[in-house]
């Protein structure tokens, strides 16, 4: 059964910040509300006391998707359907594209939005580790202030984020990435759509002739929250890309998510099937790029 | 609050609740009882209605978020006692057996002839993967699609 509550649609985003400041407490914010509605609806713990919803739909400055010479900004209102058909996504951010054509189902992506998959910070949030490989900015305001922070560092702990109560995620800014960056993602849920994915990984290699110039690896699903591995990177940068090296790197990955994540019962599925997709990817990179 | 919709083509005003989910106000107000809840959670399918010409899932918005739009359920699809070709086809094909997934099925399915005329099989499961069905196996949903599609295309 559905709790009672009240909803408001601001008309921009200053009307919005006023009604975040007033209420702060029993709050949510909404726009495509898949994750919030049938909780609600559930009477799940996580919304318990909800007095309020404040829908941002209607707010202009956090729709649409702008692109200018460094960056393509990507308002919070906007869905993954919307990005799935920007030409611009498409071509200068491959993974993303790829990633939101992988969300939920056709119903669920007419409806959620990018930055309500990560708002959050669940682990299995399936937009995270390429967002982070592309070293995503999250702009966040409130009726007083207006920060620009690394998504890496807005996702503080699982289902903990740096958002302050007055705050809201008006856009998500990426930087376009060289051109010499290519890259994968790879996803494994349960069933074709709407599954809940156990494992995530997004890559992006730039190569000079046979060696790695620049690397970034992410997780997400494996990991408790979804996450960048800095220190294998530096590993990786300056070596070439031999078949010996590949495979150092993959079993380097798996027992650092092992350290991350703790022996689980399913680790030893998934630690050999994580090694396994990250050297496939890596080959696949490396073929599509020499 | 006072909503006002346009739902399978006709102009409605109503006085809802802001917790009152969309699917609820079309079975409960408008006795739009084709369409099905399911799962209760955007798992299933069964739900699935056309907002403003996109398939969602009607049990994972609020009435009051559709206010202005443009809604078509499974009743709005057939022409009067004429049936569409889609739900002429789901039946040649053998793709309704217990029917309980077949509305959201075929909003699902008209939401992709709509964008996409002419769909591949893979942009066909694409497009149902979001819709359970336990009996048929979906293979004859799948045929009854490509079929409409190219009667579609001849017309």
């Amino acid at each position: 059964m559905m709790p009672s509550f009240e909803i408001l649609f601001p008309k921009n985003l200053n009307d919005a910040l006023n009604a975040i400041s007033l209420y702060k407490e029993d709050v949510h914010i909404i726009a495509g509300g898949t994750d919030v509605i049938p909780g609600l609806n559930q009477e799940s713990k996580r919304f318990k006391n909800t007095r309020l919803l404040i829908d941002i739909n209607r707010v202009p400055e956090m729709k649409g998707i702008t692109v200018d010479q460094e960056k393509i900004s990507i308002g919070a209102a906007e869905t993954f359907s919307e990005i799935l058909l920007n030409e611009i996504v498409q071509k200068k951010l491959p993974l993303l594209w790829k990633s939101a054509g992988t969300i939920g189902s056709v119903q669920i992506r007419n409806r959620a939005t990018l930055a309500g998959n990560f708002v959050n910070n669940a682990p299995c949030a399936d937009s995270v580790p390429v967002l982070l490989a592309y070293n995503t900015k999250v702009e966040i305001e409130s009726l007083n202030s207006k920060r620009e922070i690394l998504l890496n560092d807005f996702l503080s702990a699982p289902y903990k984020t740096k958002l302050g109560k007055d705050e809201m995620v008006t856009r998500i800014n990426i930087p376009i990435p060289s051109s010499k960056l290519n890259g994968d993602f790879y996803k494994l849920g349960r069933r074709r759509a709407v599954a809940i994915s156990r494992i995530t990984l997004a890559l992006l290699i730039s190569l000079n002739h046979n060696m790695i110039d620049e690397i970034r690896i992410a997780s997400g699903a494996v990991t408790p929250i979804g996450m960048r591995f800095f220190d294998l990177e530096k590993f990786a940068e300056g070596q070439k890309v031999e078949d010996q090296f590949l495979k150092e790197l993959s079993k380097k990955l798996g027992e650092q998510i092992i350290q991350v994540a703790g022996l689980r019962w399913s680790s030893e599925y998934k630690l050999p099937v994580v090694q396994q997709i990250f050297y496939q990817l890596l080959k696949g990179i490396e073929r599509r790029s020499l | 609050m006072e909503l006002r919709f346009k739902i399978n083509g006709n102009e409605v005003e109503v006085i809802t609740e802001p917790y009152i989910r969309l699917i609820d106000l079309l079975r409960d107000n408008f006795d739009l009882t084709g369409t099905k809840e399911g799962c209760g959670i955007g798992e299933c399918g069964a739900c699935t209605v056309l907002m403003n010409g996109r398939a969602v899932n009607s049990c994972l918005v609020l009435a009051a978020q559709a206010n202005d739009s443009e809604i078509v359920t499974i009743e709005g699809i057939a022409e009067g006692e004429v049936l569409s070709s889609l739900q002429k086809n789901f039946l040649v094909h053998g793709a309704v057996q217990c029917g309980f997934c077949t509305p959201g099925m075929v909003l699902s399915a008209s939401e992709l002839l709509d964008q996409k005329p002419n769909p591949t099989d893979e942009e066909i499961k694409d497009a149902i993967a979001g819709n359970l069905c336990r009996c048929t196996g979906y293979k004859q949903i799948i045929e009854a699609i490509k079929e409409t599609a190219k009667e579609l295309k001849s017309k």
